[in-house]
């Protein structure tokens, strides 16, 4: 190592000597900002914080020394990254750093938009200071980027194109269409975003109003349906057998059932219930009534139904174990299963009216 | 009703034998105290040899479900008769558990 200026070994002695508020000072920054980001449910991909080694400082003072007269002029030795999914969530980060920090806005940067006329995709720089507190005149940046755009900066670094004097024109060309591509992608993935929340809060309304027949089955909507706790009725009815208690379970994995009915909204759901309900209670209760269990599964309702659904369109044998391999998975005993639920069945008066 | 444990290839594994019923329900409740603790090891109950199981019976697999879910671990029910399956099935509890 070459030795270094007296005016680099000046800023790197008041670094060391700082150290220890330079770390209070990263780590009160972070606890702060972390807070209000999840007062503010932002969900992200990353966030960090850092010290500039003082390898990394001795580079950057030997190369631009005279830019800083103290260590105070060099606006990164703290550094906070944020990384976000999404592109909105940037510009939230940004408002949040904001209201609770003060911002030196003469040497913050956007650089998202400085960079008009270049390749690169690039991320918002703010350098900020605590509002109060003896740490409070002490800077430090805070970089706010996508994941995409983190994706990018890593690539950059690791092919080393900076370093480049002078590219040729092609590869500036690829450089610009891939940063094009990625900045496109964040937009779309922001805007889909934004469309599945609407789409969420229709079906949401949609079920709440009871417009089944308007709401295309879905996960989603499925989802949504089952908050309503539709098959409750049927589950208490069928617990009333032996007094049972009824232990919460999922439901969504019968959704595949509902679509290979061919049901294609929530109302053919709803119809479904309404129809088969009286004799999912029998079926249920041809099994129970023998026995003296008492705890069922919050899915036993629904589980009859799809039974008695198979057995009403003549799906037979085949039909229920169909039912039973989507909900235990292919297995041989599903088999025996179904055997066992066709045998039941046939002693039930739904099926003598086929 | 006899119960015995053993943890093989990390795994933890407890064999069933007899009849899981409300009165050897108390016991094997404290058996599988062992399982609880389960944390980085999946969980393999081998019903083989168990003949019957009751409502209490069926507390307990849950109840042990719901633990090792909460600690990352996998709860698989194996060799169970077909009767034990109809149980399962009928309870509605068959597509809570792996079984193989």
């Amino acid at each position: 190592m070459t030795a270094l200026g007296p005016h680099t070994e000046e800023l790197l002695d008041a670094y060391r000597n700082e150290l220890p508020q330079l770390e209070q000072l990263a780590e009160q920054a972070s606890d702060l900002l972390q807070a209000a980001l999840r007062e503010q449910n932002i969900q992200l991909n990353t966030f960090e914080r850092r010290i500039k080694t003082e390898e990394s400082l001795a580079g950057k003072l030997e190369k631009k020394g005279y830019k800083y007269k103290t260590l105070n002029d060099v606006t990164d030795v703290v550094g906070i990254r944020v990384v976000t999914y999404y592109t909105d969530d940037v510009d939230k980060v940004a408002v949040i750093a904001k209201n609770i920090f003060d911002i030196d806005w003469k040497n913050s940067v956007d650089k998202r938009k400085h960079q008009l006329n270049s390749f690169g995709y690039l991320s918002l720089h703010y350098i900020c200071y605590l509002k109060k507190g003896p740490l409070r005149n002490i800077p430090f940046e805070i970089q706010m980027r996508t994941a995409l755009q983190h994706v990018w900066s890593a690539i950059e670094h690791d092919i080393g194109y900076k370093g480049a004097v002078k590219l040729p024109p092609e590869f500036v060309r690829q450089f610009s269409r891939l940063a094009g591509m990625l900045e496109m992608a964040d937009d779309e993935f922001s805007r889909l975003r934004t469309t599945m929340t609407e789409y969420r809060r229709q079906v949401q309304s949609l079920v709440k109003s009871g417009h089944f027949n308007e709401v295309s089955l879905s996960t989603e909507s499925f989802r949504q349906y089952l908050e309503l706790k539709p098959f409750e009725r049927l589950n208490q009815r069928i617990a009333a057998v032996n007094q049972a208690e009824i232990f919460p379970a999922p439901m969504m994995q019968f959704l595949p059932i509902l679509e290979e009915f061919r049901f294609t909204n929530l109302g053919d759901v709803q119809q479904f219930l309404e129809e088969d309900s009286d004799d999912a209670y029998q079926l249920a209760l041809s099994q129970l009534a023998i026995t003296d269990l008492d705890i069922l599964s919050e899915s036993v309702g629904l589980q009859n139904l799809c039974l008695v659904h198979v057995l009403k369109q003549g799906g037979g044998l085949y039909g229920i174990k169909a039912v039973y391999d989507v909900i235990n998975g292919e297995q041989d005993s599903n088999a025996a299963l179904a055997e066992n639920i066709l045998r039941q069945a046939q002693q039930l008066p739904f099926m003598h009216k086929l | 009703m006899k119960t015995s444990f053993e943890e093989k290839d990390g795994k933890y594994i407890m064999h069933f034998e007899g009849r899981l019923d409300t009165a050897s329900s108390v016991q094997t409740e404290q058996e599988m105290k062992v399982l609880h603790d389960c944390e980085g090891h999946d969980i393999i109950l081998d019903c083989e040899k168990l003949d019957y199981i009751s409502s209490s019976g069926l507390r307990l697999f849950l109840t042990l479900l719901k633990v090792a879910k909460s600690k990352g671990s996998k709860v698989c029910v194996a060799s169970m008769n077909d009767n034990l399956r109809q149980v399962f099935a009928m309870t509605g509890f068959t597509h809570l558990f792996e079984f193989v």
